[in-house]
């Protein structure tokens, strides 16, 4: 058998569920792993092996029996409060049983630690936290993505299979490309959302895996679905394509990487791309902001805003009160463009089945200073990704983000979307991808894994 | 009148009327959020969209109900 702690999560699954495999001893490695490697990217941000092995000695002969997993910051556990990153997130926050701690838990699996994120899940970077940044295991200096930074770096550099993450704007999306994984974000409502501070509030968030292929997407997804994500053979594809700057304001490189597997994934599901034309796009971006903003607003007070804890940076401080300037009518205005947007994208879904682009139009940004170069010149990078990212969120559909490439040594993505609860197409769809490529993408190592390989 | 995307005329006035303090640093991030924010969000709200009216409490988890 291979490293075990390098096994895709689905077959260390099957491994512990055969007795080829001991979850004692996986868990102890992991945490040993998690131990050597995880200062260098400051993925992990709290582990507890006491509770993982409470958690282990109680799991059930669930799908994940004996994984191990990390989850996000975003996310309470009974034994431990949810921090969003930040020194202050203006909620209270409190230990208790997320929805997603409760589909882990019944399925068996184990939670060995917290995955650091981007504070109060405010950029697509994952520069800044109250723990400090995460590093991206392809390389240290570069943004690992966000908000679900530590997530996907953790899973990345091979700490652990498979992670939690959150989704409000592009925040799985964004880190699985920045990182070289398959992140989902579900269709709105449909994985599991209770415990979160904004459920029942917010109406772009929601929980999602982030893993290195779609196999184990599609494990650890119908874990938080809570049912089973049928795999299906893609057939006949139609593939819709845009022409607008969300895929032609777009780095040479990624362009044609995404170019070339909208291309692969067009022959191997003997399928065809067609042209779409979505002109409510950009009003669409600027509504999502908008709403996730105006959404956040419920716990502000002047006073509250008077006395922000100081640890929290000088950009989010900045920033929430900012936020009380929102107009009204523009808020009123972007649920009408929700509405438009998503009248839209249900006439598309009669012409195609899914919709490509890039995930973000550039590589990875270095940390110090997030911008990216674009055709049209220097853009900061939230600026730039969430012209991609912001559709799914403002609209309910689910969208996938698989790694089709690399340039500068960093992981190059791109986004399918599918119409409301096609979560399994986009799967599906992801893994002809991977074979029309040789699963190339997907199995690649990011140098700090790799070097240790060499080693051992 | 036209709409101004002054950043110095705005922040300060709002920040005054809803008695938020803020510091220089604070002040910088918003005058950069409002550069970023401000002019899409005019043109957002000089957009006619009377037409439309938004779905009451959509169902995010599926399509909107036909026209």
């Amino acid at each position: 058998m291979s490293e075990p702690l390098d096994l895709p999560l689905r077959e260390q699954a099957a491994a512990i569920a055969a007795g080829q495999l001991d979850a004692g001893e996986l868990l102890d490695a992991t945490l040993a792993r998690i131990e050597s490697r995880n200062p260098a990217i400051n993925a992990v941000v709290e582990t507890f092996p006491e509770r993982s092995r409470e958690m282990l000695a109680a799991a059930p002969d669930g799908p994940l029996h004996g994984v191990p997993v990390v989850i996000k910051d975003e996310w309470p556990l009974p034994w431990r409060a949810q921090r969003f990153g930040a020194a202050d997130m203006l909620a209270t926050p409190e230990p208790g049983e997320s929805g997603p701690y409760r589909a882990l838990r019944d399925a068996g699996a184990v939670i060995v630690g917290v995955g650091n994120m981007h504070e109060l899940g405010a950029s697509s970077t994952g520069n800044i936290s109250v723990y400090g940044p995460a590093r991206n295991p392809w390389n240290p200096e570069r943004c690992p993505g966000g908000s679900s930074s530590g997530p996907a770096a953790a899973v990345a550099a091979r700490l652990v299979a498979g992670a939690v993450g959150a989704d409000g704007i592009g925040s799985i999306r964004y880190p699985a490309t920045y990182c070289g994984l398959t992140g989902l974000k579900p269709t709105f409502g449909r994985s599991a959302m209770a415990g979160h501070h904004m459920a029942g509030v917010s109406t772009t968030i929601v929980s999602g895996p982030l893993c290195a292929d779609a196999g184990d997407c599609r494990l650890l997804g119908s874990v938080l679905f809570g049912e089973k994500l049928q795999a299906g053979k893609v057939q006949g594809l139609r593939i819709g394509v845009i022409e607008n700057e969300v895929s032609e304001d777009v780095a040479p490189p990624v362009r044609e990487a995404c170019e070339q597997a909208i291309e692969d994934l067009r022959a191997a599901t003997d399928g065809d791309v067609r042209t779409i034309e979505l002109p409510e796009l950009p009003a669409a971006t600027l509504a999502t902001v908008l709403i996730a903003n105006s959404e956040s607003l419920g716990s502000v007070t002047p006073e509250r805003l008077n006395n922000l804890d100081p640890e929290l940076s000088p950009l989010g401080r900045g920033l929430l009160k900012y936020r009380l300037m929102l107009p009204a009518a523009a808020t009123v205005k972007s649920q009408q463009m929700r509405t438009m947007a998503r009248q839209r994208l249900a006439e598309v879904f009669e012409e195609v089945d899914v919709i490509a682009w890039p995930t973000v139009p550039a590589v990875a940004p270095p940390l110090e200073a997030p911008l990216v170069e674009l055709p049209s010149g220097t853009h900061t990078a939230d600026t730039a990704n969430v012209r991609g990212g912001a559709l799914a969120n403002l609209t309910g559909i689910p969208a996938i983000s698989v790694p089709v490439g690399s340039a500068e040594g960093l992981p190059i993505g791109l986004q399918l979307q599918a119409a409301w609860g096609r979560d399994e197409l986009l799967l599906d769809a992801a893994e002809a991808l991977e074979g029309a490529n040789d699963r190339r993408w997907v199995e690649a190592t990011p140098p700090l894994a790799a070097a240790e390989q060499t080693e051992a | 009148m036209e709409a101004s995307n002054s950043a110095d005329d705005f922040i300060p006035a709002a920040l005054a009327a809803f008695g938020v303090e803020a510091d220089e640093i604070e002040l910088a991030v918003m005058r950069g959020a409002h550069e970023t924010f401000w002019p899409p969000i005019l043109e957002l709200l000089a957009l006619d969209t009377s037409a439309v009216a938004a779905e009451p409490n959509p169902d995010l988890s599926q399509a909107p109900r036909r026209r």
